[in-house]
């Protein structure tokens, strides 16, 4: 239900780690979803691009794994 | 654009959208893929939950309410739980006295109907309306408390929107957390909503004077809330006809873990 506000936070965290590394653009991004988060990958995968427009990841790869328990993390990137 | 990498390539890539996304752990993000990238990407590890930030601000208000000795109480349920009735019934048994110790915040998405329905028993209350948003979260409970003066306050319940689903990786500072669950709703629910019941101090099977009207196997609910939450506790009560009530003020008294 609240997948693009969680696509603001992922960008957020994005954005600041990708401004620590000196990185001009995010090429793309991978993000594992806890089957339990109450996130909905596909609805993710759709705000993603959207809401990532004019940022650093604008037009970024986003590559989601399911994996057990209820949390959502960002493992890495990739900048150039 | 390339579709896999967003990079501006025209390149046709086939088949190589479907593999990209199904790789695996450990393979590299963006796989050579046809076209050369300038410059050469590279790969930065962050590790980070997207919760995180809520986590440590839900820490840091829990701590603060406990050094101004305050006990946070969550309700969480689905909307029509009786959330809100299992509040008034708790004021009413507690007297004007008490309950003027006792403070609310009220999260739904449009009006302050429950606000003014615990305001009314003597209750400290601000309303949320989150809007669009379907839960509370710590920052928005922060700014509810700037609204709310604590001061000689012993308790105070963060009431959340009404949602089994979102409602569960959002801690709000609270110290216990009470999962909600009426009868009308089926006792399949803990089955079905896993994550909510995971994060629950105590489940409460509201509207117990339904039971003889409706198939609810409390013994099914429960074992299959502790399946996702070994041991929890149980209460089974009625706002309305009083059942349970005493187990559940004394399950107050004890206070904070």
């Amino acid at each position: 239900m609240h997948e693009a506000k969680l696509c603001l936070s992922l960008l957020d965290l994005a954005e600041r780690r990708a401004a620590e590394a000196g990185a001009a653009r995010i090429v793309a991004v991978r993000l594992d979803v806890g089957e339990w988060s109450g996130v909905v990958p596909e609805a993710l995968a759709a705000a993603f691009p959207l809401c990532a427009a004019g940022t650093r990841a604008d037009g970024a790869a986003l590559r989601i794994e399911r994996v057990a328990g209820t949390d959502l993390v960002l493992r890495e990137m990739e900048v150039e | 654009m390339c579709g896999i990498c967003g990079c501006g390539s025209e390149a046709v890539h086939g088949d190589e959208r479907e593999r990209h996304h199904d790789a695996g752990h450990g393979v590299p993000l963006v796989r050579a893929h046809g076209h050369p990238h300038a410059g050469g990407a590279r790969r930065v590890a962050v590790e980070r939950s997207l919760l995180a930030d809520n986590r440590d601000r839900a820490e840091r208000l829990r701590a603060s309410l406990a050094a101004r000795g305050v006990e946070a109480i969550a309700l969480v349920g689905g909307p029509g739980a009786g959330k809100t009735a299992l509040l008034e019934a708790t004021f009413a048994a507690l007297g004007p006295a008490a309950t003027a110790r006792e403070a609310v915040v009220e999260g739904d998405c449009a009006t302050d109907h429950d606000a003014r329905r615990v305001a009314a028993l003597g209750a400290r209350a601000v309303q949320v309306a989150t809007g669009a948003l379907c839960h509370l979260d710590a920052h928005l409970v922060e700014h509810a408390l700037a609204r709310l003066d604590l001061g000689g306050v012993a308790r105070l319940w963060i009431e959340n929107v009404g949602n089994l689903v979102c409602t569960a990786g959002f801690p709000c500072g609270e110290h216990r957390r009470v999962a909600l669950l009426s009868v009308p709703e089926g006792d399949d629910k803990p089955e079905k909503y896993p994550a909510l019941f995971a994060s629950a101090d105590l489940l409460v099977v509201s509207k117990s004077d339904l039971l003889a009207h409706v198939a609810f196997d409390v013994e099914r609910c429960v074992a299959a809330a502790r399946r996702v939450r070994p041991g929890l506790a149980h209460l089974v009560l009625s706002a309305r006809s009083g059942e349970g009530m005493d187990a559940w003020l004394a399950w107050l008294q004890q206070g904070a873990r």
